[in-house]
């Protein structure tokens, strides 16, 4: 049918396609290329505020990769600090970026809306490794601190290793930094590292690894959560061996720091609703996050002071002077 | 005496490059550091450039004024599309950058301003509507 | 035969009329893609996802979608790679040595089909080494560690110096300067920032597709304004039917390749661009007489069958292990775990239709992109006749796109200028440009499996040549060394004669 369009209507059509004002207004920044974990917040969370009716329209999302986020943190408190249509995606792994001071601004240079999952730490290891537990595993690095090598999915003074650092604190080690760290390009590929003996222990988000914890490759040792998960309930938490140590890489989004209060309200309250819609808890558990809800200024605070946490803790381990 | 150029060249460019990893630095976690790849990228290099320069081989030539004159315009465009795709938005920045390159290279120009007053818009919409690709269609300067 | 019923279970699934629509639809939509520069497979790939949810396609239906968008691009890198001399995506950097010197001698069909036939080979081999030994693979992949790793890409680099280019030097230099601009950016390892300058838009180091874009597209439009304007063609588009004969001339190359690229497939992070170096070194080491660079059948055949062979490769960590073989499987991943599927170990137990219905669906996508592809060669040969000016700025306002596209940054298209003033230089000096993007691509994996396996054993540079894995490659690398020596001085020695 198409091929029968006479010429003058296939530029009429072109023309319309051409100029109809954009129906969307809302946009959403990924601060990432396509197909990252940022990349999917902002599509899922965007797909939900429009099919919720929460926004007008569609919600475009705009990847803008580069520097961890740095340059879409640029972007938006240099162009569009009081863009009342604009969310960011971020998450824990920014909020250590900024706490390195590897951002262009500090955590005030922002107004923070809200968290609406996390990710939860894990530290594993290999079905056949020796270590049953994590006093086991602890002692272990007490008694020698390079006696293990141990891995994750950021580099040394990521969010992987700062996790294990912490944990690693709270057992009484001293020289953590001394502690063998080797880095991998995600949390599966550490596994199967480990699964091929190469190191002894993992730390990082365990949605990326689930797939090893159910077939029973790995076994783990800690959840970093204050709670055991829905998913895996008879996982023991760091908490309940005795480390006060919790590890959440929550997912969240801000906006420009000149967004006026009532814009600001308005936004926390669509995200809250979108929070408690069904679609949205599909969403969390499909991508292996735990629903957690952190709004407006109870976020805010939340993130200074884990900033505050990330900034001490690079400071031991000699991250940051 | 264009390859001596050239092995003087990477022989600096080597040496800068290594001089600053000097600065590069991590006391913690990682036995090799940051600065030890560099070094060993390097120091070859300023070698190969240094045997570059001291024995030659090829000579390169290059073209005549009006060449080395339309390279330049070009580049000239290049660096213009990509600052102004922004400010004026994609389809009047392609189209002026299509028109203009295409004239450079000869074209014909009633033809010129046909292929670019077609393929602006057609690009902007196979890209921002077809495959849902975000393109400015209006730059900052006109809203 | 658990496979064969499981295969023909799969087979149920892939012939459904919706999927075979997304197949075709799929491998049509990934070879224009593919084709187009600035645009690989990590964008088609990402572009089309929320497509997937706009239909509301299932699990099965997405992954076959994107799956034959993954190969339709691989197929489509090389048609730009042999008609313009500029790869449509990284793996097709290899490519442009034989396949652009054919077009410029008129065998521009020629060479379009000995590609899409290598293609279909490497595809199919791989998705047969797919169905029998997916899970046998996995298992042997594991146990390759960051210094076996760091081998493998000592061999590729090694083996970079016979590729292309009169001196050696030069080549070496090359492949130096590359690696250099790799290292630009954050530093995985620490975080540290390299050469950065302040500039938080250099903090992720070049794209590759920038660099690609820049070096080869922009440089070439720096050659045609360098004599007088012209309005003739390209290069001659020569005939417009392939010749069965020269077709046949790549087949033992693309078997080659194939294996080749298969295997560095299946190593999750070596990918499609290591996998069509390799081939196409191995394969000139076997059959050169001098004739490579100069419009080789065998040199076109070699590196397509092995980026094809390695895309099918890549699958299998990605099905099995749930680790990314590349930045394609990467998305992939990313897709099946927002779907309820969690990727992983157990994917083949718990989601046998979605894994054997995606692997039927792989092997009809094959023989869609074949039967897709040569019909166009034709319709391809005739865009050659384009005038170039109406061709280059095409391309360039295209390159200008997908970059911008994807990162909304005028500073990457900055960059892009750059690396093309540096290719036109580099070139007219007498460079080769495919070592510069090999070490763009590869060294920055080198430094960190070379900085992995030093982490692990604390700073002992012995583990590099501990493992029996290791040990093998760099005996591999010593003879193959060896060898292209013996030969080439067997080849001066029969000159002489």
């Amino acid at each position: 049918m198409i091929w029968k369009m006479t010429k003058l209507k296939a530029v009429g059509l072109a023309s319309a396609m051409l100029f109809a004002a954009p129906a969307m207004a809302t946009e959403c920044i990924a601060p990432a290329d396509p197909g990252g974990g940022w990349d999917f917040t902002c599509r899922e969370v965007g797909r939900i505020l429009s099919s919720e009716g929460l926004v007008d329209g569609n919600v475009q999302v705009t990847n803008m990769p580069g520097g961890v986020g740095a340059v879409a943190f640029a972007n938006v408190a240099g162009k569009r600090a009081d863009d009342a249509e604009l969310l960011v995606a971020t998450s824990t792994v920014g909020v250590t970026q900024i706490a390195q001071g590897k951002y262009p601004a500090g955590i005030d240079t922002m107004r923070w809306l809200a968290m609406l999952g996390a990710d939860v730490g894990v530290i594993a290891v290999d079905a056949d490794s020796p270590y049953q537990t994590l006093d086991e595993l602890m002692a272990a690095l007490k008694e020698d601190v390079t006696s293990v090598a141990t891995a994750g999915s950021t580099g040394a003074g990521g969010w992987d290793h700062i996790r294990l650092m912490m944990l690693a604190q709270a057992a009484g080690i001293e020289d953590i930094a001394a502690i063998r760290w080797v880095q991998f390009d995600g949390g599966s590929p550490a596994v199967t590292q480990m699964m091929g003996g190469q190191v002894g222990v993992v730390s990082t988000d365990m949605g990326e690894i689930k797939g090893f914890i159910e077939s029973g490759d790995i076994r783990v040792l800690a959840v970093l959560a204050d709670e055991p998960i829905s998913a895996f309930p008879d996982l023991p938490t760091a908490v309940s061996q005795g480390y006060d140590v919790t590890g959440y890489n929550w997912r969240g989004f801000y906006t420009g720091g000149d967004v006026s209060d009532e814009d600001y309200a308005a936004w926390v309250e669509r995200l809250q609703k979108l929070y408690d819609s069904d679609a949205w808890k599909e969403v969390a558990t499909n991508s292996g996050l735990e629903p957690i809800w952190r709004g407006g200024d109870e976020f805010a605070a939340y993130v200074a002071e884990q900033e505050q946490q990330m900034a001490e803790i690079s400071r031991q381990i000699g991250v940051i002077q | 005496m264009t390859d001596r150029l050239a092995g003087t060249f990477f022989f600096l460019l080597a040496a800068g490059y290594v001089w600053l990893s000097a600065g590069y630095t991590a006391g913690f976690g990682d036995p090799l550091g940051p600065a030890i790849f560099p070094r060993v990228i390097g120091i070859p290099m300023m070698i190969l450039g240094l045997s570059l320069a001291i024995w030659p081989r090829h000579n390169a030539s290059w073209s005549d004024a009006g060449g080395l004159l339309r390279q330049a315009a070009a580049i000239g465009l290049l660096l213009g599309y990509a600052l102004l795709l922004e400010p004026l938005g994609f389809v009047p920045s392609s189209f002026a950058a299509i028109l203009g390159l295409s004239l450079m290279m000869g074209a014909p120009p009633i033809k010129g301003l046909l292929t670019a007053a077609i393929a602006a818009p057609g690009l902007y919409l196979l890209f921002d509507r077809v495959m849902g690709l975000p393109l400015p269609l209006i730059g900052t300067w006109f809203t | 035969m658990d496979i064969l019923a499981s295969l023909w279970a799969g087979f149920s699934v892939a012939a459904l009329p919706i999927n075979l629509a997304l197949i075709i639809g799929g491998c049509f939509a990934g070879t224009l893609i593919g084709a187009l520069p600035g645009l690989g497979p990590v964008n088609g790939v990402a572009i089309l996802i929320p497509l997937t949810f706009a239909f509301g396609l299932d699990a099965t239906s997405s992954m076959i979608l994107l799956s034959a968008v993954y190969y339709g691009c691989m197929y489509g890198g090389r048609i730009s790679a042999i008609m313009l001399n500029i790869p449509g995506d990284e793996p097709a950097i290899m490519t442009t040595l034989d396949g652009y010197p054919m077009a410029k001698k008129g065998q521009a069909a020629d060479a379009l089909a000995i590609s899409g036939v290598a293609s279909f080979i490497g595809a199919t081999l791989a998705t047969v080494g797919l169905t029998l030994f997916a899970p046998m693979l996995a298992k042997a992949a594991i146990y390759f560690g960051p210094a076996d790793y760091f081998a493998l890409y000592v061999m590729a680099f090694a083996t970079i110096g016979g590729i292309t280019g009169s001196d050696p030097r030069k080549t070496l230099l090359a492949a130096l300067l590359g690696l250099m601009l790799g290292t630009v950016g954050l530093d995985p390892s620490t975080g540290v920032a390299r050469y950065t300058f302040g500039s938080f838009h250099l903090y992720d180091g070049f794209d590759a597709i920038v660099a690609l874009v820049g070096l080869f597209a922009i440089s070439e439009i720096l050659f045609f304004l360098e004599g007088k304007a012209q309005s003739s063609g390209l290069v001659p588009p020569g005939r417009v039917f392939p010749r069965l004969s020269r077709v046949k001339e790549g087949l033992g190359a693309s078997l080659r390749g194939s294996v080749i690229g298969f295997i560095a497939g299946i190593l999750p992070g070596a990918g499609a661009s290591l996998g069509a170096v390799m081939s196409y070194s191995a394969e000139k080491r076997i059959s050169d007489k001098g004739s490579f660079g100069q419009g080789d059948p065998r040199g076109v055949a070699a590196p397509e069958a092995g980026n094809n062979a390695a895309s099918g490769g890549a699958l299998i960590p990605m099905l099995t292990l749930g680790v990314p073989g590349s930045g394609t499987t990467a998305v992939m991943l990313a897709m099946l775990i927002s779907l309820n599927i969690q990727p992983g170990p157990l994917l083949f137990q718990r989601s046998p239709d979605l894994v054997w219905g995606l692997v039927a669906a792989l092997y009809l996508a094959n023989v869609v992109l074949l039967v897709l592809n040569l019909p166009l060669i034709g319709m391809f040969t005739r865009v050659l006749g384009l005038p170039v000016w109406g061709l280059m700025p095409l391309v360039v306002a295209i390159s200008y796109l997908g970059v911008y596209a994807i990162t909304h940054a005028a500073f990457d298209l900055l960059v892009m200028v750059g690396f093309g003033i540096l290719g036109f230089v580099l070139r007219k000096l007498d460079f080769s440009l495919v070592p510069v993007v090999l070490g763009l691509l590869l060294g920055m994996d080198m430094e960190n499996n070379l900085r992995r396996a030093l982490s692990i054993s604390g700073g002992d540079f012995t583990i590099l040549v501990q493992s029996p894995i290791a040990l093998t490659i760099y005996v591999l690398t010593g003879g193959f060394l060896v060898l292209s020596l013996y030969l080439s001085r067997r080849d001066r020695s029969r000159t002489l004669d």
